[in-house]
């Protein structure tokens, strides 16, 4: 097979060209905080297209929980904010342009610790919080109106406080999770043009529909005057969801009356989005036996300048952070906090790695409280077929205990526990949700499939042709499915959350047995959860089905460096059942590489509001020559199970897995990255190393 | 052509420090100045001393048989730079010139005694390694000079270099440990800590415990504080690695 990626053939939205097309640059806010007084564009070049605050301000403003975002920011309020943009001929030309626009700021008091923003004297982010509660990404959110948070979820369920107050042994401990890059290969790319008052956005997104609703609103169009054609995504892992340079693009583009291409320099990246940094503060109490009996858990998520996802990032961060454990008394906090950093929003597991890394390391601190091994406290606890979860669902299909004694025997934790550590997580699937696809017979035994999920590298098209030419009965090589396109595909939900190929499977059900049934050309078939969580209490139905995975990993610290090396590593994911098994595969190894570059190496560092790693010199992913001595992972199947999607379960067990080998060695870390520098630190208040 | 546009030509040889730099905005010169087909200054010859050519790639220099056989260290720190790709790229040459801290073959081509050759319409001279590189990004190469060449001295002698990285096996030195016995003298060179890189006679001359010596250039040196490392935790590796190279020269 003749992949076009393989060969290049490939046109990814940064390859889009177009007649008579202008090439754009984005001018940003140097502070964190600051008022916009004048634009200067006296010195851009002429026949450049300029884009001032005052040209959009007949526009609407988005977001798709919280409509806190304009176009262009009057305030900026970070350090990226865009503030002018332009477009000239040639991306040269339009650098020149962009350097000569002059900007007059007012610089205004700023929020740059998450910690800091929730004291009632924090410079305050946004005046209001307006829900954007006709939005198809909407759920019910809980703002604290004059304060920077946007969202507090909660979960109360039994009673907590007592039973933290009766239990035999309380562990308590505050952890932090950095912020993190996304780092796709390609950047954001995208190419707007107007026809006969028709928005076309040819982009690179994830979100073809929630991208298209959004347009609207900012023009003040139907959303079928919008037309968005995804183009393959150079990865994505949640940067390109929502709307992100499209509506610079389609103003200028509507300006000049010419087609205009964004395509972001790479150091722009680091101040589009990244992922929430968070602090996580947990404890849990148990009997002396190890039963479990209360967690109360509280997370403070840092969602930048906007919220963008971020209250259901914390959301999901909340509703995981208990895990996979029988609990009577559980009480959750989730803040989704503003600050004046860039923004945060979807990143590969949604809030899941935050909570889980919090959690898992508390287990283990527990386990070592109580003097019992960390593999039986958590098999005693975890949860089985037919218990209830904190939300009050009943949970079936339960393989967490299965997951974590394939870990623990993938490291041979029953021979000697020294530098080894385990983990397990249970995870949500986007829920409620809604998937639609069509099915198009050619009449001459081959046949269109049409839906909105998109490719970014994950094998979703690979997938979702396997699985309609086996309903079809006919080859994969009959079947195609062109990118989705919102003029012809029917109205989904978005590719996240690895809902896909668990809800295209369905949904591909019904439109093939529509065809058959109605003998014409066309076939359709649509799919719905239905769930959703009572943000006050958190009851409610989290997730349609689970996520279930469990790590383990090993490893060697030089003590003089605090320098760590992992052994091994090992990821068991509850698969139901497998689809494209090489594809299934990829995606265990992608994330699990993903998060040991969380666990070891990558932070987003800011000083003063700047971000000062915004560039893969200063910013460290993981390399070939990273990997574990030994990577392995594998796929649990259950006859007659449901496929579960697995494009992001095994990334968050990683980190506590590897944390939970440290503190094996006697090395208790609190916060990710663990940088040798933090080793070394923890190696100076070792007190004694575990049995 | 640079002596008539002065700083305002940016030379560029393999062009991934000054590739990095422009996409940063830290520089934006109005001319490049290539010298990609610029002949003859991509040699590798050891006749006696070594000379590499100003265009030779660090991936020529780690695979030279010449320089594996004669100055075995030398072709090991080349190796360790970077990636493949990047070292099919970076020159002998630009490494040098941009004297950028955070880099592995100054404080090697240092302790082994190198020396540079700068050329310009008034002539040529050659420049000890430890007074080319006076700081951060900056050297001694007058506007007009180009560096052409570095000259390795030869004869017997034992080296290593220790890089230790914080964070990924791709990722520029945290610190840099170059080491050289040749006859009775030693020379310890640490990199990627301050703006040259850092090297005591004084300490080396008196040198005899390992450990001692280590000691000494972790109090000796101020290191800096950034994404690899904090001032502190620098100087606890500094005494480790110093250590630990001196034990495998031994």
């Amino acid at each position: 097979m003749t992949d076009p990626r393989v060969t290049g053939a490939a046109r990814y939205a940064e390859d889009l060209e177009a007649d008579g097309m202008l090439h754009a640059r984005i001018v940003r806010s140097p502070y964190p905080h600051a008022r916009v007084v004048a634009v200067d564009v006296s010195a851009v070049p002429a026949g450049c297209a300029v884009l001032v605050p005052e040209d959009v301000r007949d526009l609407g403003r988005y977001g798709i929980q919280i409509r806190d975002q304009s176009v262009l920011a009057e305030r900026a309020r970070h350090v990226g904010d865009p503030v002018a943009a332009v477009a000239a001929e040639s991306p040269r030309v339009a650098e020149e342009a962009a350097a000569a626009v002059v900007v007059d700021y007012e610089e205004l008091p700023a929020a740059l610790d998450v910690l800091d923003a929730v004291r009632p004297e924090a410079p305050l982010v946004h005046d209001g919080h307006e829900l954007a509660s006709t939005g198809a990404a909407y759920f019910g959110l809980r703002p604290q109106q004059g304060t920077n948070v946007c969202h507090h979820f909660r979960i109360r369920d039994g009673d907590a406080e007592a039973a933290l107050r009766e239990a035999d042994v309380v562990v308590e401990q505050t952890f932090t999770v950095a912020g993190a890059q996304h780092a796709p290969m390609e950047p954001h790319a995208c190419l707007a043009r107007w026809k006969s008052g028709r928005l076309e956005v040819l982009t690179g997104t994830q979100t073809p529909f929630n991208l298209r609703e959004e347009l609207a609103g900012i023009f003040g169009l139907e959303p079928e005057q919008v037309r968005v054609v995804c183009r393959p995504m150079g990865g994505s892992f949640g940067a390109k969801t929502f709307l992100r340079t499209e509506a610079i693009a389609a103003a200028l583009a509507r300006k000049a009356g010419r087609p205009v291409k964004l395509v972001l320099p790479r150091t722009e990246e680091w101040v589009t989005l990244n992922r929430h940094p968070a602090v996580v503060r947990v404890e849990l109490g148990a009997r002396a036996d190890g039963t479990l009996t209360a967690a109360r858990i509280e997370c403070w998520a840092d969602t930048g300048a906007y919220a963008d996802s971020g209250p259901g990032v914390v959301q999901k961060m909340g509703f995981a952070a208990p895990g996979p454990y029988r609990i009577p008394n559980v009480a959750v906090d989730a803040y989704c906090v503003y600050t004046n950093l860039p923004p945060n929003g979807a990143f590969r597991g949604y809030g899941q790695m935050q909570s889980t890394w919090a959690r898992e390391r508390a287990i283990d601190l527990l386990a070592d409280r109580l003097g019992l091994d960390p593999l039986e406290l958590r098999l005693k606890n975890v949860l089985r077929e037919g218990d209830r979860y904190c939300t009050g669902e009943t949970m079936h299909d339960v393989h967490y205990a299965e997951c974590l004694e394939r870990a623990a025997a993938a490291i041979g934790w029953h021979e000697d526990r020294r530098g080894k550590g385990l983990s397990v997580i249970l995870k949500g699937m986007q829920t409620p949700s809604r998937a639609a696809v069509a099915v198009e017979d050619n009449g001459d035994g081959t046949y269109v499939v049409r839906c909105a999920t998109t490719e970014m590298g994950q094998g979703a098209i690979h997938a979702i042709t396997l699985l309609a030419a086996e309903l079809l009965g006919v080859e994969p090589e009959r079947v195609s499915f062109p990118a989705p396109d919102t003029d012809t595909a029917p109205y989904d939900t978005r590719t996240t959350s690895s809902r896909s190929t668990y809800m295209m499977a369905r949904a591909l059900e019904e439109a093939v047995r529509d065809l058959r049934a109605n003998g014409g050309a066309r076939g359709y078939g649509e799919v719905a959860n239905a769930g959703g969580l009572d943000p006050e209490t958190g009851a409610g139905v989290a997730s349609t089905h689970w996520h279930q995975a469990a790590s383990g990993a090993e490893v060697r610290v030089d003590e003089e460096t605090g320098k760590l090396e992992v052994l091994r590593l090992h990821a068991a994911v509850y698969a139901g059942r497998v689809v494209n098994r090489p594809a299934a595969e990829l995606q265990n190894e992608g994330s699990m590489i993903m998060g040991l570059g969380s666990a070891l190496f990558e932070e987003v560092v800011y000083r003063d509001g700047q971000v000062v790693n915004p560039n893969f010199s200063d910013y460290a992913i993981p390399s070939a020559a990273d990997l574990p001595v030994q990577i392995s992972h594998e796929l649990l199947e259950a006859e007659g199970a449901e496929i579960h999607g697995l494009g992001e379960t095994a990334l968050p067990p990683v980190p506590p897995a590897i944390g939970n080998a440290v503190a094996a060695l006697g090395l208790e870390l609190f916060d990710l990255p663990m940088t040798p520098e933090r080793v070394c630190e923890a190696i100076e208040r070792r007190v004694g190393v575990r049995a | 052509m640079r002596a008539e546009h002065g700083d305002d030509a940016t030379v560029v040889a393999g062009g991934t420090f000054v590739g990095i730099m422009v996409n940063q905005r830290l520089l934006a010169p109005p001319a490049f100045l290539s010298l990609r087909d610029v002949p003859g200054l991509d040699h590798v010859r050891a006749n006696g001393e070594l000379r590499l050519g100003a265009m030779t790639t660090h991936r020529a220099v780690e695979l030279s048989s010449a320089v594996r056989e004669g100055w075995p260290a030398l072709a090991a720190t080349f190796g360790v730079v970077a990636s493949a790709r990047v070292r099919n790229q970076a020159t002998v040459g630009g490494v040098l010139a941009d004297a950028d801290h955070a880099s592995d073959p100054p404080s090697m081509l240092l302790a082994l005694g190198a020396r540079a050759v700068a050329r310009s319409v008034r002539g040529e001279r050659e420049i000890p390694i430890e007074d080319l590189i006076v700081d951060f990004y900056s050297t001694s190469l007058e506007p007009d000079e180009l560096l052409v060449e570095v000259r390795v001295p030869g004869g017997a002698h034992r080296a290593v270099y220790r890089k230790f990285r914080s964070r990924s096996h791709e990722d520029r030195p945290a610190v840099g440990v170059a080491a050289c016995r040749r006859g009775d003298e030693l020379r310890v060179v640490v990199g990627a800590v301050a703006g040259r890189p850092q090297w005591f006679p004084d300490l080396c001359a008196v040198a005899s415990d390992p450990a001692e010596v280590a000691h000494a250039y972790a109090e000796a040196i101020d290191p800096i504080s950034d994404v690899s490392g904090s001032s502190g935790y620098r100087r606890r590796v500094i005494a480790v690695e110093v250590r630990r190279a001196l034990e495998e020269l031994a």
